[in-house]
């Protein structure tokens, strides 16, 4: 019988680390439970994100978010890419080492983007024997996100909560589960959150992302760029009481305001903790139109500006 | 063609050339490549890719090519503000989308998206101008400078070593000079140019708009010192100097490139000497001495 989150700690609430902050972490030292790295902004550093990355994974656990494995292409694995990987993550005792359900990129390409992969037997063959490579590689098991996605292939056989089930048993790795991103798909596919939050085996899901998004009236965009609406806190409390508790993490990449208030916006979990707390009313899971004519894009990866005097 | 038939690979390859199509998703529906990888009629896209009640297959489509050059050249906009101060959103938006069909990405790391710009506009540069400096040289020098600054910001430093002292430089006789060696930091650089453009930049980086400066060659020396990229004029004789020891030669030979350069008289290049060493040992151009 597998352990709770595969054995891994509840780390508790934590807050995506983003460089803007970098200042006021350094400074406040925030009581913050944890904090979440974009792996490849640190990979290759060895100038201020590295030195403060060391900082602050002497304070704090830390866990590695990647968005470039790429595991859903056919492109060969990049290994000089894991063994920089595990090697950070041994450096900054990275709890551990989660990326998405997706493909970036084919031909060598890499779009930086988080894209979909049809649900079928080929492709969920395809991932489980890349997954079982990388935590070979990696020494560890790999915990996968499940994405936002904004179309559908004709190709699938099975629904996204199927394949990411199956995934998970069959690769024998983690799950991130990322509540928003369900409510972001579950609009643009037009499927039941709930049902999706039911299904996936709670055990293995190690960590939970919030965040905001935008409704550009016809679909949803992860945009990750405000606070998270009541509907995603409604899924967070599903989820909250089929695991008994994860590391929770907020993410905020697109208007990011001071790290007090990002900080207290995953702090708004706590409210949706209590387990004797009942689920809301399906009726409450609408929103209104923020964006109907919004250029807004996703945004998995960000680029550190060069600080010059 | 059969969904049977149809690989993850040529989907994938289908699809990542329709969404990075210039021309939008209905011309990379009909490019040859995309036809190469799936057959297809823009009306037939429902084929490959579902609709919603609420939106069509190509719209679908359309958000992930949408996505996709807005965020390359939101990156390249962060890497390159004073470029984009100078050109303009839109002449840096075109040119950066050319840019992104010659050197498409291929790196894990956005850090790497914007490292062929330099090289790209020094390539595209109007051949008329070949022998004359102007407004694109000025343009390809804003280019070359913001990309160093990137490269000295997050690459091997000097924070973690141990730096020279006083104690080491007067441990050196004075007989033994000439035949020293200077290692220069790892994250030091020597750059010329044309115009000022490093003062554009630093306008440009606090939301300023800087005017095109006059042209006036410009020598600069760049290092890193506690994490923070620092750049400072160095006329051209220091230019030389440096520019000599960085090539290995030792401190006499590097002097004597210099003294015959005619850049300065050598009473003054003797008053000088002292001075220079000095500040640049304090700002730790140097890392290391070596006697032969």
């Amino acid at each position: 019988m597998l352990k709770p989150r595969l054995g891994h700690e509840n780390l508790g609430l934590g807050v995506g680390l983003r460089t803007v902050h970098f200042p006021h972490i350094l400074e406040h030292q925030p009581e913050v439970d944890w904090f979440e790295i974009i792996s490849e902004n640190f990979m290759d550093s060895a100038g201020r994100p590295r030195h403060v990355l060391e900082q602050i994974a002497d304070r704090y656990p830390v866990v590695m978010h990647g968005v470039s494995l790429s595991i859903g292409s056919t492109d060969p694995l990049n290994r000089e890419y894991l063994k920089k990987l595990k090697t950070l993550a041994e450096s900054i005792n990275a709890r551990w080492i989660s990326d998405h359900v997706c493909w970036t990129g084919v031909a060598g390409r890499n779009t930086h983007d988080l894209l979909p992969i049809p649900y079928n037997e080929n492709t969920l063959t395809h991932l489980v024997k890349r997954i079982r490579i990388v935590q070979d590689i990696l020494e560890r098991p790999l915990v996968l996100e499940n994405p936002s996605s904004y179309l559908e292939f004709q190709d699938s056989t099975m629904s996204e909560s199927e394949f990411v089930c199956r995934m998970a048993e069959e690769a024998d790795c983690g799950l991130l589960l990322d509540v928003n991103n369900v409510y972001v798909s579950s609009v643009n596919h037009e499927f039941d959150p709930v049902k999706y939050i039911e299904m996936i085996p709670a055990e293995r899901v190690v960590q939970c992302h919030l965040a905001g998004h935008t409704n550009c009236g016809t679909h949803l965009i992860d945009t990750h760029n405000g606070q998270v609406i009541d509907p995603v806190w409604n899924l967070f409390q599903l989820m909250h009481q089929r695991t008994g508790g994860v590391a929770t993490l907020l993410e905020w990449d697109a208007d990011i305001p001071p790290f007090p208030v990002v900080h207290a916006e995953v702090l708004k979990a706590r409210k949706y903790m209590d387990e004797n707390l009942p689920v809301r009313n399906q009726a409450n899971l609408e929103e209104t139109v923020t964006n109907p004519s919004s250029a807004a894009i996703p945004h998995p990866a960000s680029f550190i500006v060069a600080e010059v005097e | 063609m059969s969904n049977e038939s149809r690989n993850l690979d040529q989907l994938q390859r289908w699809m990542q050339t329709v969404i990075s199509w210039p021309g939008g998703v209905e011309a990379g529906i009909d490019s040859e490549a995309a036809q190469s990888e799936i057959p297809l009629e823009r009306s037939e896209l429902e084929t490959v890719v579902t609709a919603s009640s609420r939106q069509t297959s190509l719209e679908r489509m359309g958000i992930y090519a949408n996505a996709y050059y807005a965020r390359l050249l939101e990156c390249l906009s962060e890497e390159y503000p004073a470029l984009v101060s100078a050109m303009g959103k839109t002449a840096f938006g075109a040119f950066s989308m050319e840019y992104l069909q010659e050197f498409h990405p291929t790196s894990y790391t956005l850090c790497d998206l914007g490292a062929h710009f330099p090289q790209f506009l020094t390539e595209h540069k109007p051949p008329a101008e070949e022998n004359e400096f102007n407004w694109t040289d000025f343009l390809i020098e804003i280019a070359t400078l913001e990309r160093v600054y990137s490269e000295v910001f997050d690459g091997p430093g000097i924070e973690q070593e141990t730096l020279l002292t006083a104690e080491v430089l007067n441990s050196i006789q004075p007989e033994e000079w000439p035949e020293v060696t200077l290692k220069m930091a790892p994250c030091f650089r020597l750059m010329q140019f044309q115009f000022p453009v490093h003062e554009f930049i630093s306008q440009a980086r606090k939301g300023n708009s800087p005017q095109v400066p006059e042209q006036q060659l410009t020598c600069l020396a760049i290092t890193r010192r506690n994490y923070i990229v620092r750049r400072e004029v160095v006329s051209q004789a220091e230019y030389l100097l440096l520019s000599k020891l960085q090539q290995g030669l030792n401190v006499g030979d590097a002097i004597t490139c210099l003294a015959e350069s005619d850049l300065m008289e050598p009473e003054e290049l003797g008053a000088k000497l002292h001075e220079w060493f000095k500040h640049w040992t304090t700002a730790a151009f140097f890392i290391d001495v070596s006697k032969q």
